[in-house]
Protein backbone atom coordinates (compact mmCIF):
# COMPACT_ATOMS: atom_id res chain seq x y z
CA UNK A 1 0.00 0.00 0.00
CA UNK A 2 1.30 3.35 -0.50
CA UNK A 3 2.25 6.07 1.90
CA UNK A 4 1.27 8.79 -0.57
CA UNK A 5 -1.13 10.22 -2.83
CA UNK A 6 0.38 11.56 -5.95
CA UNK A 7 0.51 15.28 -5.73
CA UNK A 8 0.12 16.33 -8.99
CA UNK A 9 -2.90 13.78 -9.54
CA UNK A 10 -4.78 15.43 -6.72
CA UNK A 11 -3.85 19.18 -7.81
CA UNK A 12 -5.68 18.14 -10.98
CA UNK A 13 -8.68 16.76 -9.09
CA UNK A 14 -9.45 20.25 -6.79
CA UNK A 15 -12.05 21.88 -9.24
CA UNK A 16 -13.68 18.71 -9.79
CA UNK A 17 -13.36 18.21 -6.10
CA UNK A 18 -14.73 21.94 -5.45
CA UNK A 19 -17.88 21.61 -8.21
CA UNK A 20 -18.84 18.25 -6.48
CA UNK A 21 -18.44 20.61 -3.19
CA UNK A 22 -20.87 23.03 -4.52
CA UNK A 23 -23.22 21.07 -5.35
CA UNK A 24 -23.60 19.61 -2.16
CA UNK A 25 -23.51 22.65 0.31
CA UNK A 26 -24.92 24.83 -2.47
CA UNK A 27 -22.61 27.45 -0.91
CA UNK A 28 -19.08 28.75 -2.10
CA UNK A 29 -17.52 29.61 1.22
CA UNK A 30 -18.73 25.55 2.82
CA UNK A 31 -17.92 24.16 -0.37
CA UNK A 32 -14.20 25.61 0.16
CA UNK A 33 -14.07 24.18 3.54
CA UNK A 34 -15.28 21.25 2.80
CA UNK A 35 -12.93 20.46 -0.08
CA UNK A 36 -10.02 21.61 2.55
CA UNK A 37 -11.78 18.81 5.24
CA UNK A 38 -11.79 16.50 2.35
CA UNK A 39 -7.80 16.59 1.38
CA UNK A 40 -7.09 16.47 5.06
CA UNK A 41 -9.30 13.34 5.47
CA UNK A 42 -8.14 11.90 2.17
CA UNK A 43 -4.03 12.17 3.75
CA UNK A 44 -5.18 10.17 6.34
CA UNK A 45 -6.31 7.28 4.63
CA UNK A 46 -3.71 7.65 1.75
CA UNK A 47 -3.16 3.89 2.65
CA UNK A 48 -7.00 2.68 1.11
CA UNK A 49 -6.22 4.18 -2.15
CA UNK A 50 -5.40 1.88 -4.97
CA UNK A 51 -2.55 3.51 -7.20
CA UNK A 52 -3.69 3.37 -10.98
CA UNK A 53 -7.95 3.40 -9.56
CA UNK A 54 -9.83 6.15 -10.35
CA UNK A 55 -8.46 8.80 -7.61
CA UNK A 56 -11.21 11.25 -8.51
CA UNK A 57 -13.62 9.00 -7.93
CA UNK A 58 -11.95 8.01 -4.83
CA UNK A 59 -12.06 11.60 -3.56
CA UNK A 60 -15.71 11.61 -4.11
CA UNK A 61 -16.68 9.18 -1.87
CA UNK A 62 -14.58 10.53 1.22
CA UNK A 63 -16.51 14.06 0.47
CA UNK A 64 -19.30 12.60 0.31
CA UNK A 65 -18.76 10.53 3.84
CA UNK A 66 -17.52 13.75 5.20
CA UNK A 67 -20.45 15.96 3.67
CA UNK A 68 -22.71 13.48 5.42
CA UNK A 69 -21.49 13.78 8.40
CA UNK A 70 -21.36 16.83 8.82
CA UNK A 71 -24.74 17.52 7.44
CA UNK A 72 -25.78 14.83 10.20
CA UNK A 73 -24.43 17.47 12.94
CA UNK A 74 -25.68 20.16 11.84
CA UNK A 75 -29.32 18.56 11.55
CA UNK A 76 -28.94 17.56 15.06
CA UNK A 77 -28.00 21.07 16.19
CA UNK A 78 -31.37 22.74 14.15
CA UNK A 79 -33.90 21.57 16.80
CA UNK A 80 -36.25 20.03 14.14
CA UNK A 81 -36.83 20.57 10.46
CA UNK A 82 -39.13 18.44 8.41
CA UNK A 83 -37.62 16.02 5.91
CA UNK A 84 -39.55 13.74 3.94
CA UNK A 85 -37.42 11.76 0.68
CA UNK A 86 -37.91 13.43 -1.65
CA UNK A 87 -38.69 17.05 -0.88
CA UNK A 88 -35.74 16.39 1.82
CA UNK A 89 -32.32 18.01 2.71
CA UNK A 90 -32.54 20.44 0.60
CA UNK A 91 -29.52 22.94 2.18
CA UNK A 92 -30.47 25.76 0.20
CA UNK A 93 -28.61 26.80 -3.03
CA UNK A 94 -27.04 29.73 -1.79
CA UNK A 95 -24.77 30.68 -5.24
CA UNK A 96 -25.48 33.77 -7.01
CA UNK A 97 -27.14 32.96 -10.74
CA UNK A 98 -23.84 34.72 -12.17
CA UNK A 99 -21.64 32.27 -10.49
CA UNK A 100 -22.71 30.19 -13.91
CA UNK A 101 -20.67 32.34 -15.76
CA UNK A 102 -23.14 31.84 -18.76
CA UNK A 103 -25.62 33.97 -21.37
CA UNK A 104 -27.89 31.17 -21.78
CA UNK A 105 -30.63 31.52 -19.86
CA UNK A 106 -31.71 27.87 -19.88
CA UNK A 107 -28.87 27.12 -18.58
CA UNK A 108 -29.18 29.96 -15.51
CA UNK A 109 -33.02 27.95 -15.12
CA UNK A 110 -30.80 24.78 -15.14
CA UNK A 111 -28.65 25.59 -12.85
CA UNK A 112 -31.55 27.20 -10.39
CA UNK A 113 -33.60 24.44 -10.54
CA UNK A 114 -30.67 22.18 -9.42
CA UNK A 115 -30.83 23.98 -6.33
CA UNK A 116 -34.23 23.06 -5.45
CA UNK A 117 -33.49 19.11 -6.02
CA UNK A 118 -33.10 17.26 -2.98
CA UNK A 119 -29.13 16.67 -2.03
CA UNK A 120 -28.39 13.08 -2.78
CA UNK A 121 -30.61 13.67 -6.42
CA UNK A 122 -28.38 16.60 -7.29
CA UNK A 123 -24.99 14.38 -6.49
CA UNK A 124 -26.18 11.65 -8.58
CA UNK A 125 -26.26 13.90 -11.62
CA UNK A 126 -23.39 15.57 -11.18
CA UNK A 127 -21.41 12.43 -10.85
CA UNK A 128 -23.34 10.27 -13.75
CA UNK A 129 -24.10 13.55 -16.27
CA UNK A 130 -21.56 15.80 -15.69
CA UNK A 131 -18.68 13.80 -14.21
CA UNK A 132 -19.72 10.46 -16.12
CA UNK A 133 -18.75 8.12 -13.59
CA UNK A 134 -20.10 4.57 -13.91
CA UNK A 135 -23.34 3.82 -11.87
CA UNK A 136 -21.22 1.18 -10.03
CA UNK A 137 -19.02 4.21 -9.15
CA UNK A 138 -21.95 6.69 -8.22
CA UNK A 139 -23.29 3.45 -5.87
CA UNK A 140 -19.78 3.23 -4.35
CA UNK A 141 -19.76 7.40 -3.66
CA UNK A 142 -22.87 7.34 -1.78
CA UNK A 143 -22.57 4.13 -0.46
CA UNK A 144 -25.77 2.95 -1.29
CA UNK A 145 -27.26 0.03 -3.91
CA UNK A 146 -27.31 0.28 -7.44
CA UNK A 147 -30.52 0.05 -7.86
CA UNK A 148 -31.10 3.22 -5.35
CA UNK A 149 -28.77 5.44 -7.73
CA UNK A 150 -30.80 4.59 -10.83
CA UNK A 151 -33.84 5.19 -9.08
CA UNK A 152 -32.66 8.53 -7.69
CA UNK A 153 -31.30 9.36 -10.93
CA UNK A 154 -34.89 8.57 -12.57
CA UNK A 155 -36.44 10.70 -9.94
CA UNK A 156 -34.05 13.59 -10.54
CA UNK A 157 -33.81 14.26 -14.30
CA UNK A 158 -37.50 13.69 -14.62
CA UNK A 159 -38.28 16.37 -11.74
CA UNK A 160 -35.02 18.67 -12.86
CA UNK A 161 -37.11 18.46 -16.57
CA UNK A 162 -40.58 19.13 -15.07
CA UNK A 163 -39.27 21.87 -13.11
CA UNK A 164 -37.38 23.39 -15.86
CA UNK A 165 -40.37 22.73 -18.51
CA UNK A 166 -43.45 24.51 -16.12
CA UNK A 167 -43.16 28.11 -14.92
CA UNK A 168 -40.39 30.03 -16.86
CA UNK A 169 -38.99 31.80 -13.56
CA UNK A 170 -38.51 35.49 -13.88
CA UNK A 171 -34.77 34.61 -13.87
CA UNK A 172 -32.50 37.09 -15.07
CA UNK A 173 -29.28 36.24 -15.61
CA UNK A 174 -26.77 38.94 -13.70
CA UNK A 175 -23.63 39.68 -16.43
CA UNK B 1 -42.05 2.85 -24.91
CA UNK B 2 -42.23 -0.34 -26.97
CA UNK B 3 -44.49 -2.80 -25.85
CA UNK B 4 -42.41 -5.71 -27.46
CA UNK B 5 -39.44 -5.05 -25.77
CA UNK B 6 -38.85 -4.93 -21.83
CA UNK B 7 -37.36 -2.14 -21.78
CA UNK B 8 -36.56 -0.85 -17.96
CA UNK B 9 -35.89 2.73 -16.97
CA UNK B 10 -32.30 1.52 -16.28
CA UNK B 11 -31.48 0.88 -19.74
CA UNK B 12 -32.56 3.95 -20.68
CA UNK B 13 -30.55 6.19 -18.60
CA UNK B 14 -28.11 4.00 -19.49
CA UNK B 15 -28.58 3.91 -23.32
CA UNK B 16 -28.47 8.13 -23.16
CA UNK B 17 -25.56 8.12 -20.74
CA UNK B 18 -24.01 5.80 -22.99
CA UNK B 19 -23.22 3.44 -20.58
CA UNK B 20 -25.30 0.08 -22.05
CA UNK B 21 -23.57 -2.83 -22.26
CA UNK B 22 -22.61 -3.49 -25.93
CA UNK B 23 -24.37 -6.85 -26.64
CA UNK B 24 -27.49 -4.83 -25.48
CA UNK B 25 -27.11 -1.59 -27.83
CA UNK B 26 -28.12 -2.95 -31.26
CA UNK B 27 -31.61 -4.47 -29.77
CA UNK B 28 -31.99 -0.81 -28.33
CA UNK B 29 -31.19 0.66 -31.52
CA UNK B 30 -33.86 -0.80 -33.26
CA UNK B 31 -36.69 -0.42 -30.21
CA UNK B 32 -35.89 3.50 -30.55
CA UNK B 33 -36.81 3.20 -34.23
CA UNK B 34 -39.97 1.70 -33.70
CA UNK B 35 -40.46 3.85 -30.55
CA UNK B 36 -40.71 7.95 -30.99
CA UNK B 37 -41.63 8.41 -27.78
CA UNK B 38 -38.79 6.19 -26.52
CA UNK B 39 -36.34 8.09 -28.94
CA UNK B 40 -37.42 11.46 -27.34
CA UNK B 41 -37.29 10.79 -24.26
CA UNK B 42 -33.63 9.62 -24.66
CA UNK B 43 -33.33 12.70 -26.86
CA UNK B 44 -34.25 14.84 -23.64
CA UNK B 45 -32.01 13.05 -21.38
CA UNK B 46 -28.79 13.69 -23.25
CA UNK B 47 -29.82 17.68 -23.89
CA UNK B 48 -30.18 17.48 -20.12
CA UNK B 49 -26.70 16.12 -19.57
CA UNK B 50 -25.38 18.35 -22.05
CA UNK B 51 -27.19 21.26 -20.39
CA UNK B 52 -25.52 20.38 -16.88
CA UNK B 53 -22.66 19.83 -18.47
CA UNK B 54 -22.83 23.52 -19.94
CA UNK B 55 -23.59 25.23 -16.62
CA UNK B 56 -21.34 23.82 -14.58
CA UNK B 57 -18.12 23.32 -16.23
CA UNK B 58 -17.38 27.22 -16.11
CA UNK B 59 -16.46 26.28 -12.65
CA UNK B 60 -13.66 24.54 -13.38
CA UNK B 61 -11.95 27.16 -15.11
CA UNK B 62 -11.54 29.15 -11.70
CA UNK B 63 -8.39 30.00 -10.34
CA UNK B 64 -8.32 28.20 -7.23
CA UNK B 65 -7.57 29.58 -3.67
CA UNK B 66 -4.23 29.13 -2.15
CA UNK B 67 -5.90 27.75 0.93
CA UNK B 68 -7.11 24.73 -1.41
CA UNK B 69 -3.71 24.02 -3.05
CA UNK B 70 -1.74 23.88 0.16
CA UNK B 71 -4.25 21.30 1.72
CA UNK B 72 -2.92 19.15 -1.48
CA UNK B 73 -0.06 18.76 0.02
CA UNK B 74 1.07 16.03 2.35
CA UNK B 75 0.93 17.58 5.84
CA UNK B 76 3.99 17.57 6.26
CA UNK B 77 5.49 19.02 3.31
CA UNK B 78 3.22 21.80 4.77
CA UNK B 79 5.33 24.99 5.39
CA UNK B 80 4.84 28.77 5.21
CA UNK B 81 5.20 29.99 1.34
CA UNK B 82 7.97 32.13 2.69
CA UNK B 83 11.63 31.81 3.66
CA UNK B 84 12.93 29.45 1.37
CA UNK B 85 15.57 30.46 -0.85
CA UNK B 86 18.07 27.55 -0.24
CA UNK B 87 17.13 26.62 -3.68
CA UNK B 88 20.25 24.32 -5.24
CA UNK B 89 21.65 25.59 -8.14
CA UNK B 90 21.11 24.20 -11.28
CA UNK B 91 23.88 25.11 -12.84
CA UNK B 92 27.86 25.42 -12.75
CA UNK B 93 29.87 27.85 -12.70
CA UNK B 94 31.36 25.92 -16.31
CA UNK B 95 27.73 25.87 -18.50
CA UNK B 96 27.31 29.20 -17.75
CA UNK B 97 30.22 30.55 -19.33
CA UNK B 98 30.03 28.68 -22.32
CA UNK B 99 26.18 29.66 -22.39
CA UNK B 100 27.04 33.59 -22.53
CA UNK B 101 27.64 33.39 -26.49
CA UNK B 102 24.52 31.28 -27.11
CA UNK B 103 22.36 33.66 -25.12
CA UNK B 104 23.46 36.78 -26.82
CA UNK B 105 22.31 35.27 -30.32
CA UNK B 106 18.94 34.73 -28.64
CA UNK B 107 18.65 38.04 -27.69
CA UNK B 108 19.04 39.61 -31.49
CA UNK B 109 15.99 37.01 -32.14
CA UNK B 110 13.46 38.14 -29.48
CA UNK B 111 13.60 41.74 -30.70
CA UNK B 112 12.59 40.64 -34.52
CA UNK B 113 9.51 39.11 -33.20
CA UNK B 114 8.70 41.57 -30.79
CA UNK B 115 8.71 44.40 -33.74
CA UNK B 116 5.66 42.18 -35.05
CA UNK B 117 2.14 42.99 -33.09
CA UNK B 118 1.03 39.89 -31.09
CA UNK B 119 -1.11 38.64 -28.26
CA UNK B 120 0.13 38.18 -24.84
CA UNK B 121 0.24 34.54 -25.07
CA UNK B 122 2.19 34.23 -28.38
CA UNK B 123 4.41 36.66 -26.89
CA UNK B 124 4.79 34.07 -24.11
CA UNK B 125 5.12 31.41 -25.81
CA UNK B 126 7.79 32.77 -28.81
CA UNK B 127 9.84 34.06 -25.99
CA UNK B 128 9.51 30.63 -24.62
CA UNK B 129 10.31 28.67 -27.31
CA UNK B 130 13.38 31.09 -27.44
CA UNK B 131 14.87 30.66 -24.43
CA UNK B 132 13.55 27.71 -23.17
CA UNK B 133 15.23 25.68 -25.86
CA UNK B 134 18.74 26.99 -25.10
CA UNK B 135 20.33 24.02 -22.96
CA UNK B 136 23.22 26.18 -21.55
CA UNK B 137 21.97 30.15 -21.07
CA UNK B 138 18.29 29.63 -20.64
CA UNK B 139 18.07 32.79 -18.06
CA UNK B 140 19.91 35.72 -17.30
CA UNK B 141 20.13 34.92 -13.23
CA UNK B 142 20.54 31.57 -12.16
CA UNK B 143 17.96 30.07 -9.42
CA UNK B 144 21.34 30.11 -6.95
CA UNK B 145 20.51 33.91 -6.78
CA UNK B 146 17.13 33.79 -6.78
CA UNK B 147 16.64 36.86 -4.47
CA UNK B 148 18.77 38.89 -6.30
CA UNK B 149 17.05 37.77 -9.83
CA UNK B 150 13.86 38.93 -7.98
CA UNK B 151 14.78 42.15 -6.69
CA UNK B 152 16.98 42.92 -9.96
CA UNK B 153 13.10 42.44 -11.86
CA UNK B 154 11.29 43.82 -9.51
CA UNK B 155 12.73 47.52 -9.71
CA UNK B 156 13.10 46.97 -13.31
CA UNK B 157 9.22 46.19 -13.98
CA UNK B 158 8.72 48.63 -10.82
CA UNK B 159 6.24 45.87 -8.63
CA UNK B 160 6.98 43.43 -6.66
CA UNK B 161 7.65 40.00 -8.12
CA UNK B 162 7.88 36.78 -6.63
CA UNK B 163 8.65 33.29 -8.09
CA UNK B 164 6.65 30.83 -7.41
CA UNK B 165 7.67 26.92 -6.22
CA UNK B 166 6.40 24.73 -8.22
CA UNK B 167 8.86 22.14 -6.29
CA UNK B 168 5.36 20.20 -5.38
CA UNK B 169 4.67 20.11 -9.03
CA UNK B 170 7.83 18.39 -9.91
CA UNK B 171 9.88 21.94 -11.43
CA UNK B 172 12.18 24.07 -10.19
CA UNK B 173 13.48 26.95 -10.69
CA UNK B 174 16.18 27.32 -13.31
CA UNK B 175 16.14 31.40 -13.01
CA UNK B 176 14.85 34.06 -14.82
CA UNK B 177 15.62 37.39 -16.74
CA UNK B 178 14.07 40.60 -18.28
CA UNK B 179 12.74 40.18 -21.90
CA UNK B 180 11.26 42.90 -23.80
CA UNK B 181 7.37 42.75 -23.90
CA UNK B 182 5.33 43.83 -26.65
CA UNK B 183 4.55 46.92 -24.85
CA UNK B 184 6.93 47.11 -21.67
CA UNK B 185 9.35 45.08 -20.25
CA UNK B 186 8.14 41.43 -19.02
CA UNK B 187 10.38 38.77 -16.67
CA UNK B 188 10.27 35.30 -17.44
CA UNK B 189 10.99 32.63 -14.95
CA UNK B 190 12.38 29.32 -15.82
CA UNK B 191 11.24 25.98 -14.66
CA UNK B 192 12.70 22.68 -14.98
CA UNK B 193 11.60 19.12 -14.46
CA UNK B 194 13.69 15.79 -13.68
CA UNK B 195 13.03 14.83 -17.33
CA UNK B 196 14.36 18.67 -18.25
CA UNK B 197 11.21 19.55 -19.83
CA UNK B 198 11.11 23.28 -19.37
CA UNK B 199 8.47 25.58 -18.62
CA UNK B 200 8.09 29.25 -18.32
CA UNK B 201 6.19 31.75 -16.57
CA UNK B 202 5.72 35.30 -17.96
CA UNK B 203 4.58 37.96 -15.64
CA UNK B 204 3.92 41.42 -16.89
CA UNK B 205 2.55 44.75 -15.50
CA UNK B 206 -0.73 45.75 -16.70
CA UNK B 207 -2.89 49.09 -16.93
CA UNK B 208 -4.08 49.45 -13.47
CA UNK B 209 -8.30 48.49 -13.58
CA UNK B 210 -7.76 45.91 -16.18
CA UNK B 211 -10.57 43.27 -15.31
CA UNK B 212 -9.79 40.20 -13.68
CA UNK B 213 -9.99 36.67 -15.96
CA UNK B 214 -10.20 33.40 -15.43
CA UNK B 215 -7.36 31.03 -16.80
CA UNK B 216 -7.37 30.99 -20.38
CA UNK B 217 -5.36 28.77 -22.80
CA UNK B 218 -3.91 29.02 -26.31
CA UNK B 219 -2.08 26.63 -28.25
CA UNK B 220 1.49 28.92 -29.82
CA UNK B 221 3.05 26.31 -32.46
CA UNK B 222 2.97 23.36 -30.31
CA UNK B 223 3.73 25.41 -27.09
CA UNK B 224 0.21 25.86 -25.07
CA UNK B 225 0.25 28.82 -22.63
CA UNK B 226 -2.36 29.43 -20.09
CA UNK B 227 -3.14 32.64 -19.21
CA UNK B 228 -4.59 35.22 -16.68
CA UNK B 229 -4.79 38.80 -15.58
CA UNK B 230 -5.05 38.89 -11.48
CA UNK B 231 -4.76 42.46 -9.69
CA UNK B 232 -3.43 44.53 -13.04
CA UNK B 233 -0.42 41.59 -13.53
CA UNK B 234 -0.61 39.50 -16.68
CA UNK B 235 0.13 35.96 -16.62
CA UNK B 236 1.63 33.23 -19.02
CA UNK B 237 2.44 29.77 -18.30
CA UNK B 238 4.21 28.04 -21.19
CA UNK B 239 5.46 24.80 -21.87
CA UNK B 240 5.21 21.91 -24.86
CA UNK B 241 2.95 20.22 -21.73
CA UNK B 242 -0.20 18.10 -21.59
CA UNK B 243 -3.32 20.90 -21.03
CA UNK B 244 -4.39 18.88 -18.19
CA UNK B 245 -0.79 19.09 -16.62
CA UNK B 246 -0.58 22.71 -17.25
CA UNK B 247 -3.52 23.65 -16.17
CA UNK B 248 -2.92 21.89 -12.95
CA UNK B 249 0.80 23.48 -12.52
CA UNK B 250 -1.24 27.13 -13.38
CA UNK B 251 -3.43 26.78 -10.36
CA UNK B 252 -0.33 26.04 -8.32
CA UNK B 253 1.48 28.91 -9.75
CA UNK B 254 -1.86 31.19 -8.63
CA UNK B 255 -2.08 29.99 -5.27
CA UNK B 256 1.42 30.58 -4.71
CA UNK B 257 1.26 33.96 -5.78
CA UNK B 258 -1.99 34.81 -3.91
CA UNK B 259 -0.09 33.22 -0.87
CA UNK B 260 3.15 35.67 -1.73
CA UNK B 261 1.19 38.78 -2.20
CA UNK B 262 -0.58 38.32 1.43
CA UNK B 263 2.25 37.70 2.62
CA UNK B 264 4.24 40.30 1.32
CA UNK B 265 5.08 43.81 3.35
CA UNK B 266 3.73 46.90 1.30
CA UNK B 267 6.78 48.44 -0.77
Amino acid sequence: MPDSLPHPDLVAALPRLRRYARVLTGDLNRADDLVQDTLARAWEKRRLWQPGSDLRAWLFTIMHNVHVNQFAVRRREQSESSLDADDGPVAGWEIPVRAVQSDRVELAEVFAQMGRLPVEQREVLILAAVEELRYEEIARVQCVPIGTVMSRLNRAREKLRRMCEVSPSPLKVIK
Amino acid sequence: MSSNLPLSDDDVHAYADGKLPEERRAGFKAALERDPALAARIAAIRKQNADLRDAFDPWLAEPLPRELIAAAKPARDRKPARGRWAIPALASAATLIIGIGLGWMGRGEVLRLDGTPTTFPREAALTHALYATDPNRPVEIWANEEDRLVRWLSKRLNFPLHAPNLHAMGYDLVGGRLVAGNARPAAQFMYENADKQRISLLVRKDDEHTAESAFRYALEDGIGVFYWIDDACGYALSGRVDKAQLLAIARVVYGELAAAEAAAPKL
